[in-house]
């Protein structure tokens, strides 16, 4: 391999990052001009809806996005590695696995029902030049008794002899076997319950941090982030909206995506009233506004500018966000606490009965 | 109204390797659904929820027990007696993505059962688009745009509110929803909620809600009867404000203790409770079924089955030996 291995948790920066897809229409961006740093030893969160391109960005990641999408423009760079998205054929490969570990969604649909995980462990390793195979065994074994399995057992199983939550253990388990210091996990415990994803997260905690891990989780629940990023990056449309240290982000969101999207969560406790829905509905692949702003339909504080003008990146704090009215609140008091949280919700209020939002936003 | 009694069901497996494994999906479950009332099962997969649902529904036979519809029992009914109840129920599922039928138009998924309607109910044929109309209004959907439409045209959020109307094609008394917004965009989930909350409100209609997330039970209705279903057997049950702000039994405990904490808004309930081991349907112990998970178990929780009662005077029904109210929930952090 012409690249060394770099066993410690390796940084990641994403700049400019753009992908497209070929339709009979033209090539539309599902990503566009994304910058994301995921910082050495940290899990961060990326939370969007359907159509945000969040899983996109995670294949970005592995230069895996399949025709016919294509990465258009930007890079990728990861320590030690270099920047992925000019790694071709042989190298890639080797890439996948042994340095950016990968928990595809739906893990109970990723392994191979007619093989044992033995024996899939066994082709992984092979396939990867591992000379050591009783070692890889060890290694695997190891990582399953750490997440609370019988190692043994598990390996000689075939996946439906597995619940739900030991699969998704097992390929989390896939993803580290090879050392792998740089972890995707796409939407981890999606279909599982309540209880076995409490577990998961645990786990996913616990093997980051004794592992020395740099990890992304992708997910469309804002509570999963909430329980184990340690920073958030909100996607909406393509673009990453909002990013920072998950407490300041959920703490003081700045970005109304990001506000609306938090009042929109049911809770266990509070008033039941000030949860509501977002009116509109989030943009697919053909209505992502080619100019402006993505989320400028669906917003409360939309202005005359953000048709025309591409949002600018305000910083503030430790955490950065993409808005026009976030710039102007910032302007207008040197800091952008906006607006006084009351006014945000009389606005919202003021849309009327729960059940016609989503009409909203959407007519020809 | 709609209630149940000592309802059991069980599954018998088929296929080479499982064959001859029962699965006990309900062991006795009584429930009572008054009219225009709302009910929430909630529970893990497979604690026997959507199959109770699914019973309700007339879409599923039970083993023992009775099912009694506006005071009619529906056992000694044959299957053709027992249509006209059960049509008074309508299903909305999880998936409305495959509820529809891609190749109609939401015309022509809403004129078929609304013409079968006008020929029962001796109304004119102007009335079906009439109310074609009315309904995809009520449902907060716009029928002009919503009419010539195929479901792909459609987000997820709309298009459940199209099952939603074709549900209320057939004037139905209840609505059994069965995870009906975890497939829905978190941004327009409540958006689904506040429907079948305004349905009710202003039809009288009553909701059944069947939910693995416990959050979203709370938002069909604060009078709501909330029922913890954990594997076949009714283990809380009560009004869904005090079961969430005060629940005794540590199964109900643990599922609202693995509910992510919104860090930064939220902080975390004082005493979590973790099952102390996975769910293993296989084990079959005398006494009561969370015990072996239960962090709390005395010697008697392993050899007696505890049933669903008020002892020890908790406001809500629960099925434990050893109820104790803990501070599981989390709480906002208070803005200042």
């Amino acid at each position: 391999m012409s690249v060394t291995p770099e066993k410690k948790a390796p940084g990641v920066r994403v700049s400019g990052l753009s992908v497209v897809y070929r339709t009979p229409t033209g090539e539309l961006p599902a990503i566009s001009g994304i910058d994301l740093d995921l910082v050495p030893g940290t899990i961060t969160g990326v939370v969007g809806e359907s159509g945000s391109g969040k899983s996109t960005l995670a294949l970005s990641l592995l230069n895996a996005v399949q025709s016919p999408g294509r990465i258009s423009a930007g890079s990728v760079e990861i320590d030690g590695l270099g920047d992925v998205v000019k790694l071709r054929g042989e190298e890639l490969r080797k890439a996948r696995g042994r340095h950016i570990g990968y928990v595809f969604q739906a893990a109970q649909n990723s392994l191979n029902p007619l093989k044992t995980v033995g024996k899939q462990l066994l082709d992984l390793g092979r396939s990867h030049d591992v000379a050591d195979l009783r070692g890889l065994v060890r290694e695997a074994k190891d990582l399953l008794g750490r997440m609370g399995m019988d190692g043994a057992r598990v390996l000689d199983s075939h996946q439906h002899e597995l619940s739900g939550g030991m699969r998704q253990r097992v390929g989390i388990m896939f993803a580290l076997v090879l050392n792998a210091h740089l972890v995707v996990l796409d939407e981890p415990t999606t279909a599982l319950d309540m209880i076995t994803q409490a577990t998961i997260l645990r786990i996913v905690r616990e093997v980051h941090e004794e592992r020395g891990l740099t990890t992304l989780v992708i997910t469309h629940d804002l509570g999963v982030v909430a329980e184990v990023a340690d920073r958030l990056a909100v996607m909406y449309g393509g673009q990453v909206v909002e990013q920072g240290p998950t407490m300041e982000v959920l703490g003081a969101p700045r970005h109304p995506y990001t506000q609306g999207l938090l009042r929109a969560i049911p809770r266990l406790v509070g008033d039941i009233d000030e949860a509501r829905a977002l009116p509109g509905r989030p943009p697919t692949l053909g209505t992502i506004p080619e100019r402006g702003c993505v989320f400028r339909d669906r917003c409360v504080l939309r202005m005359d500018v953000c048709e025309t003008e591409k949002p600018p990146v305000v910083s503030l704090g430790a955490s950065i966000a993409l808005c026009h009215a976030v710039e102007a609140a910032a302007d207008r008091d040197g800091r952008a606490d906006i607006p006084p949280a009351g006014g945000l919700q009389e606005v919202v209020g003021a849309q009327g009965a729960t059940g016609v939002h989503e009409v909203r936003g959407e007519q020809p | 109204m709609i209630t149940g009694k000592n309802i059991t069901k069980t599954f018998r497996q088929r296929g080479s390797v499982l064959a001859g494994r029962e699965v006990r999906a309900l062991r006795g479950v009584d429930f009572a659904i008054e009219k225009g009332g709302a009910a929430s099962f909630i529970g893990e997969s497979g604690c026997g929820k959507t199959t109770l649902g699914r019973i309700i529904a007339g879409l599923e036979t039970h083993d023992s027990g009775e099912i009694t519809i506006d005071g009619t029992p529906m056992s000694p009914l044959k299957p053709r007696q027992r249509e006209p109840y059960f049509r008074r129920i309508q299903l909305i599922h999880q998936d409305p993505y495959s509820a529809l039928n891609p190749t109609r138009t939401i015309h022509q998924t809403l004129d078929a059962p609304l013409a079968l309607r006008a020929r029962q109910t001796r109304r004119p044929r102007s009335w079906v688009d009439e109310r074609a109309e009315e309904l995809l209004a009520l449902v907060g959907l716009d029928p002009a745009y919503v009419l010539p439409r195929y479901p792909h045209q459609l987000s997820g959020g709309m298009r459940q509110r199209v099952v939603i109307a074709r549900a209320l094609t057939v004037d139905p008394d209840m609505l059994v929803a069965d995870e009906a917004v975890s497939m829905i965009d978190v941004s327009l989930r409540l958006g689904i909620l506040g429907l079948l909350k305004d349905l009710r409100e202003r039809l009288g209609v009553s909701v059944l809600f069947i939910t693995h997330d416990v959050a979203t039970a709370r938002y069909i209705g604060d009078d709501g009867e909330l029922y913890v279903i954990y594997r076949g057997q009714v283990v809380e049950r009560g009004h869904v404000e005090t079961i969430i702000s005060d629940p005794v039994h540590p199964y109900t405990q643990s599922l609202l203790s693995a509910i992510p904490v919104l860090h930064g808004l939220e902080q975390p309930g004082e005493q979590p409770v973790v099952p102390t081991e996975a769910l293993d349907e296989s084990h079959h112990d005398a006494g009561c079924l969370f015990a072996r998970r239960c962090p709390f178990r005395t010697e008697r929780c392993e050899s007696e089955l505890p049933v669903l009662g008020r002892a020890e005077g908790t406001p809500q029904e629960h099925a434990c030996f050893h109820p104790e109210r803990r501070s599981v929930v989390a709480t906002p952090i208070g803005r200042g």
